[in-house]
C-alpha cells in the first residue's frame, strides 16, 4: 500500500514542477534489524517518482560498507539529499531516522533547497560560513510529532549546504536511543554542534550562527 | 516503539491552498473581525488559530457591554459568532500554532506545525497572554525534563511520573497527550477550577493516570542535572515537592505574545508592537492589532475595531490602493 495518499501525491507533483536541478536521494537500509529501513525506502522511492528531476539510489548498509562509509553512514536508516544528474555534490545534508510526522516536510524542503541551488541564508550568515576554516558537525534530534523541529533540521542543511566544512545531520531520537542517552536529549529539538556545544528549541538564524562561533572558537 | 508514520501532509489536504492573500494569525476578537472583513473585501483569506479558549477573550466566562450582543455570552461563544460569520464570507480558520514567519520575504512566510503558508499581507493577532516571568530552575532545567511542549517530547517520559502546569485547553490536551507515555500526570492549576472546553475538562477529570490539582501555584522546578521535582503550594497550604521526572509548562501571563515573530519586528520596553493609524508596523504588509499593542485599552469591541482597521489597510495595500476603501459591493 502507498504511503503517500494521491491528492498529497498530486500536490507534490505541483511544488516539483518548479525544480532546476537535479537532485540524489541516496538511502541507506538493510532488511534486517531496522524497525523503519523499509518504510524509508519506500517514501524515497515514491517521492523520487514523482518528478523526473529526483533520481534515488538505494545502498545496503552491510553489503555496501565502504560506500556508507564514503558518506559517512554509521546508522540506518539514512538519507542523503544531494545534487545529481552529471555534476553530482554532496552537501553534507543526512536524515537518520525515517522522515515521516512532520519531518516528511524537511525531506520535500531538502529537495526544494538543494534543487535551487540557494541555502537562503543572510548574507551575513554567508559570509561567515564562507571565511570557516573549521569542520562543524551539526546534528538535530527530533521527533516526528514534533512541529517545531523541521525548522532547526532546515536551518542546519541550509548551513551544511553552504560550506564543504559543514555536515548537519537530523537524528530522530527515538530511533537511535543510545545517542539521545549520550547527547543528553530530554527535549527535542536539541542541536548539538561539535560534541560539545548544544541549543535547545528552533533556534533564529542569528542565534545559531552565535552558537556556531561558539563551537569553532 | 510507537512511532507516527503519518508523513505530515495535513497542510496538502488543503490541495495547494497554502497561498493567500491574507494570513491572520490569532482568531480572537481582533483577529476574526479582520478575517471578516477582509475575506468580504474577496482577500482569500486563512486565520491560524490555537484554540477557541487560548486567549483573552475565549476564558472570559461571561460579557454583557459586547454592542449589539446583548448577552450574557460566554467569550468563547462570542469568538464562535465572529468566526463563522468570517467564515460565512470565505474566510478559512485552521487550529495550529505558528511557530515562525518571514515578513520580509515576498510572499510573506507564515510557518505552522502543519506546513508553511504564503500570503500577501500578515495581520499578527496574537494577544497579550505571554508570560511574563518564570520560575525558579526553569530556564536551568530546559531540555532536562522542562518541556512546552509534550506531543514533542512525551515519547522522552515513558513510564514515568511528570507534572503539567496550566489551565487552558492546550494545557489539558497535552495531559492527555500525555497518558500515552507516562505513567502519572499530575496537572497543577493556580486557579480553583478548570478554564478549558467541556469535554476535555471531562476527559481530564476521570483519567485514571492524571490527578488534578486545584489553585495549586508552580514555585520551582527542582533538580541538579535533570527535573527531579516540582515545588507547589496549594492556596492556603504549605508548599509541597511532587517527584517528577518532567515539567511541561503552558502557564500564561499579561505579555503581548510576539516570539514566533523570532525579533524581526521591534517591540516596546513592554514588549509591544508598534503601528501607525493603519494597523501597519515598520514592515509594509504587516499588520499588528488588538493586546498586542499597548496603546489600547483592554476589550473585545477595540480589539475587534483594530482588526477592522487593518484588514482595509491590507485591501489597500494589497491592491496598491491610494486611500482606504470600505464599500466593495
Amino acid at each position: 500500500m502507498a504511503l503517500l495518499r494521491e491528492d498529497d501525491r498530486q500536490h507534490l507533483i505541483n511544488e516539483f514542477s518548479v525544480l532546476t536541478n537535479p537532485v540524489k536521494l541516496v538511502v541507506f537500509t538493510q532488511k534486517l534489524e531496522c524497525q523503519y529501513c523499509a518504510e524509508t525506502r519506500m517514501i524515497a522511492e515514491e517521492v523520487a517518482a514523482l518528478s523526473d528531476k529526483i533520481s534515488l539510489q538505494v545502498y545496503d548498509f552491510e553489503a555496501h560498507a565502504e560506500i556508507a562509509e564514503q558518506y559517512g553512514i554509521d546508522k540506518i536508516p539514512a538519507t542523503v539529499i544531494m545534487r545529481g544528474g552529471n555534476d553530482p555534490k554532496d552537501y553534507g545534508i543526512r536524515l537518520f531516522g525515517i522522515p515521516s510526522g512532520y519531518e516528511f516536510s524537511t525531506l520535500i524542503e531538502d529537495i526544494m533547497m538543494v534543487s535551487r541551488g540557494d541555502s537562503g541564508l543572510s548574507a551575513e550568515t554567508k559570509a561567515w560560513v564562507a571565511a570557516l576554516k573549521k569542520p562543524v558537525h551539526m546534528q538535530v534530534f527530533i521527533t516526528p510529532t514534533c512541529p517545531y523541529c523541521p525548522r532547526a533540521v532546515i536551518l542546519a542543511h541550509q548551513l551544511a549546504m553552504e560550506s564543504d566544512l559543514i555536515r548537519s545531520d537530523m537524528v530522530e531520537a527515538i530511533e537511535f536511543p543510545h545517542l539521545a542517552n549520550k547527547y543528553h536529549v530530554h527535549g527535542v529539538p536539541r542541536t548539538v554542534i561539535n560534541e560539545r556545544v548544544h541549543i535547545e528549541g528552533a533556534a533564529p538564524e542569528r542565534m545559531l550562527l552565535g552558537k556556531l562561533k561558539e563551537a569553532v572558537a | 516503539m510507537e512511532l507516527s508514520l503519518g508523513l505530515g501532509l495535513s497542510k496538502l489536504g488543503l490541495e495547494a491552498e497554502n497561498d493567500y492573500d491574507v494570513i491572520i494569525i490569532g482568531g480572537g476578537p481582533a483577529g476574526a473581525s479582520a478575517a471578516i472583513y477582509t475575506a468580504r473585501s474577496e482577500l482569500k483569506t486563512l486565520v491560524i488559530d490555537k484554540g477557541l479558549t487560548a486567549g483573552a477573550l475565549g476564558i472570559t466566562a461571561k460579557i454583557s457591554n459586547y454592542p449589539g450582543v446583548p448577552g450574557p455570552i460566554s467569550g468563547a461563544e462570542l469568538v464562535e459568532i465572529m468566526r463563522q460569520q468570517a467564515e460565512s464570507f470565505g474566510a478559512m480558520f485552521i487550529t495550529d500554532k505558528v511557530v515562525g514567519v518571514d515578513i520580509h520575504s515576498t510572499p510573506k512566510m507564515v510557518m505552522a506545525g502543519t506546513g508553511t503558508f504564503t500570503a500577501k499581507a500578515i495581520i499578527l493577532a496574537t494577544g497579550s497572554m505571554g508570560r511574563t516571568s518564570v520560575v525558579p530552575g526553569e530556564e536551568v532545567l530546559l531540555g532536562r525534563g522542562v518541556s512546552y511542549c509534550a506531543t514533542c517530547d512525551g515519547a522522552f517520559f515513558r513510564d514515568q511520573t511528570v507534572a503539567v502546569i496550566g489551565n487552558n485547553d492546550e494545557a489539558l490536551e497535552e495531559a492527555l497527550f500525555l497518558t500515552k507515555y507516562a505513567a502519572k500526570i499530575y496537572l497543577v492549576v493556580p486557579t480553583p477550577e478548570l478554564k478549558a472546553r467541556d469535554f476535555l475538562v471531562h476527559e481530564v477529570t476521570t483519567h485514571e493516570k492524571i490527578e488534578v490539582l486545584l489553585g495549586t501555584r508552580l514555585k520551582e522546578i527542582v533538580g541538579t542535572e535533570l527535573v527531579e521535582g516540582v515545588r507547589v503550594q496549594p492556596r492556603g497550604g504549605a508548599e509541597a515537592l511532587l517527584p517528577v521526572s518532567g515539567a511541561f509548562v503552558y502557564l500564561q501571563g499579561g505579555k503581548p505574545i510576539t516570539d514566533y515573530l523570532m525579533e524581526q519586528l521591534q517591540t516596546t520596553p513592554e514588549g509591544c508592537l508598534v503601528v501607525d493609524s493603519e494597523m501597519q508596523t515598520a514592515v509594509p504588509g504587516v499588520f499588528a492589532v488588538g493586546d498586542l499593542l499597548c496603546t489600547h485599552i483592554k476589550q473585545a469591541v477595540i480589539a475587534a475595531a483594530d482588526g477592522v482597521i487593518a484588514a482595509i489597510a491590507a485591501d489597500k495595500f494589497i491592491h496598491g490602493r491610494k486611500k482606504l476603501q470600505t464599500d466593495w459591493r
